[in-house]
C-alpha cells in the first residue's frame, strides 16, 4: 500500500517536471517568436498579405506538437511526436513557401522571390531530425528489450 | 550531438533569412532625370540614371534592369538591358539604363507611327540577389501614350497662278500636329506628278516644328505648264535628323 503511494508520487513528480519542462519550452518559444515578430516581421507583414496567420499557425502546431512531444518523454510516443513536428516543418514549409518561388501581385507590379535555397535547406534541417526520431526510436525499443532480456 | 547541431543551424538559418528580409526595406533605388540623346547613325538613346543605395545587412547580387518596348501588337520597338554585379552593404553605386532606338527603321517599317496616335507597351523587369542568394525579381507593365510626330499632315488645294507664258507657280498648304515629345526640324520634299504619272514640279521646304505644337507652311513649285493637269499626285519625303521617311503618296484633285 505505501509503495504504490510512493509510485503515484514519484509518478506524480515526475509528470509535474515533464509539464513544467514542457511549459518552460513552449513559453520560450513563443517569446523568441514575439520577440522577431514585433522587430523584424510586422514590418514584412504589410506587404505580404496573409503572412501574420502562416506564421502563427506554424507557431501554434509546433508548440503544441513541442508540448505533447515533452509532455510523452520516456515513452516511444514522444519519437512519434517529434517525427510529426519533423513532417510537419517540412509540408508546412513547402505549402507556405509554395515550393520555394513566391509569386506577388500589387496592382501591376509583379514580386517574385525565389527561396528554394532556403527551402532546401530548411528540409535538409528537417531530415536531419527525422532521422534523429527514427534512431532514436531504434534506440529506445532496444534498450527496453535489453532492460526486459536482463 | 545531432540536436544541438540542427539547433545551431537552425538558429542560424532563422537569423539569416530574417535580417535578409528585414534589410530589404533599406536598398534604396532612386530613379534620375531620364536623358535624350541623338547618335551619328540617326539613332535615339534613353539614358536613366539608377542610384542604388545599399545600407541593409549583406551585399546586392546580379543587379539587373531589362525594359522591352512593344508596341499594341506584342512587336518589340526597343529593348534594353543594364546590370550591376554587385553592390556592396554600405555602398553607393549609380547604373545607367541605356535605350537605343531607331527611328528611322521604326517609321519606314509602321507609317502609323509618324501620323497617328497610339499606345506603347512598357514591360520593365528589375531583379536582384538579396544577400547575393535569394533572387529577387519585380516586373511591371505600363502603357505610354505614342504622339505622332506628323498628325493629321494635308496637304492642301493647289492654286496655281500663271507665273510666265510657259511656267505656273503652284502653291501647296501644309499642316500637321506634332503630337511627339521631340521637336522635328530637318527639312520635306515634295514631288508634284501629274495624272500621266510625269513629274510635274519639285520643291522642298524646312521645316521646324516644336513639340505638342502645330505646324502651318506651304510648298511652292514652278510647273511647265505642258505638265500641269487637275488631278495626279504628291509624293512626300521627310529627312530630319532622327529619321528619314518617304515616300509619302497623296494624290490632288
Amino acid at each position: 500500500m505505501v509503495e504504490t503511494a510512493d509510485n503515484l508520487k514519484t509518478k506524480l513528480r515526475k509528470f509535474t517536471f515533464k509539464a513544467l519542462k514542457a511549459t518552460v519550452k513552449g513559453v520560450i518559444f513563443y517569446v523568441i517568436y514575439f520577440v522577431l515578430w514585433t522587430m523584424f516581421l510586422a514590418h514584412a507583414a504589410a506587404l505580404v498579405p496573409g503572412l501574420q496567420q502562416i506564421i502563427e499557425t506554424f507557431v501554434i502546431v509546433y508548440i503544441v506538437l513541442m508540448v505533447v512531444g515533452e509532455l510523452t518523454s520516456g515513452t516511444i510516443y514522444r519519437f512519434f511526436f517529434d517525427a510529426a513536428k519533423a513532417l510537419f516543418v517540412i509540408g508546412y514549409l513547402i505549402f507556405s513557401l509554395k515550393g520555394g518561388v513566391i509569386d506577388v501581385s500589387f496592382e501591376n507590379v509583379n514580386l517574385l522571390v525565389d527561396l528554394r535555397i532556403f527551402l532546401s535547406i530548411a528540409i535538409l534541417l528537417s531530415l536531419l531530425g527525422l532521422a534523429k526520431s527514427v534512431l532514436g526510436a531504434i534506440n529506445f525499443m532496444s534498450e527496453k528489450a535489453e532492460y526486459a532480456y536482463v | 550531438m545531432i540536436g544541438i547541431a540542427t539547433t545551431i543551424f537552425w538558429i542560424f538559418l532563422i537569423i539569416f533569412a530574417i535580417t535578409a528580409v528585414y534589410s530589404i526595406k533599406d536598398v534604396n533605388f532612386e530613379f534620375g532625370e531620364p536623358q535624350m540623346n541623338i547618335a551619328e547613325d540617326g539613332e535615339m538613346v534613353f539614358s536613366l540614371p539608377i542610384n542604388i543605395t545599399n545600407r541593409s545587412f549583406y551585399n546586392i547580387g546580379f543587379f539587373n534592369v531589362t525594359t522591352k518596348v512593344s508596341d499594341e501588337n506584342g512587336h518589340v520597338i526597343a529593348e534594353g538591358s543594364s546590370s550591376v554585379p554587385f553592390v556592396k552593404s554600405g555602398e553607393k553605386v549609380t547604373a545607367t539604363h541605356n535605350m537605343t532606338v531607331n527611328f528611322s527603321d521604326l517609321m519606314q517599317n509602321n507609317q502609323n507611327y509618324l501620323f497617328n496616335d497610339t499606345e506603347l507597351k512598357i514591360f520593365t523587369t528589375l531583379g536582384m540577389g538579396v544577400a547575393e542568394v535569394i533572387p529577387v525579381q519585380a516586373s511591371t507593365n505600363m502603357s505610354v501614350p505614342w504622339g505622332a510626330p506628323f498628325y493629321n499632315f494635308l496637304l492642301g488645294t493647289p492654286e496655281r497662278v500663271a507665273f510666265n507664258s510657259t511656267h505656273a507657280m503652284v502653291t501647296v498648304p501644309v499642316s500637321f500636329e506634332n503630337h511627339a515629345f521631340f521637336d522635328i526640324t530637318g527639312t520635306m520634299q515634295v514631288q508634284m506628278y501629274n495624272d500621266a504619272d510625269l513629274l510635274a514640279g519639285e520643291s522642298q521646304t524646312a521645316i521646324d516644328a516644336l513639340h505638342y505644337s502645330f505646324y502651318n507652311g506651304y510648298v511652292e513649285f514652278y510647273v511647265p505648264i505642258t505638265r500641269l493637269t487637275r488631278t495626279g499626285h504628291f509624293e512626300v519625303y521627310f529627312l530630319t535628323p532622327l529619321f528619314s521617311y518617304g515616300p509619302l503618296v497623296i494624290p490632288y484633285g
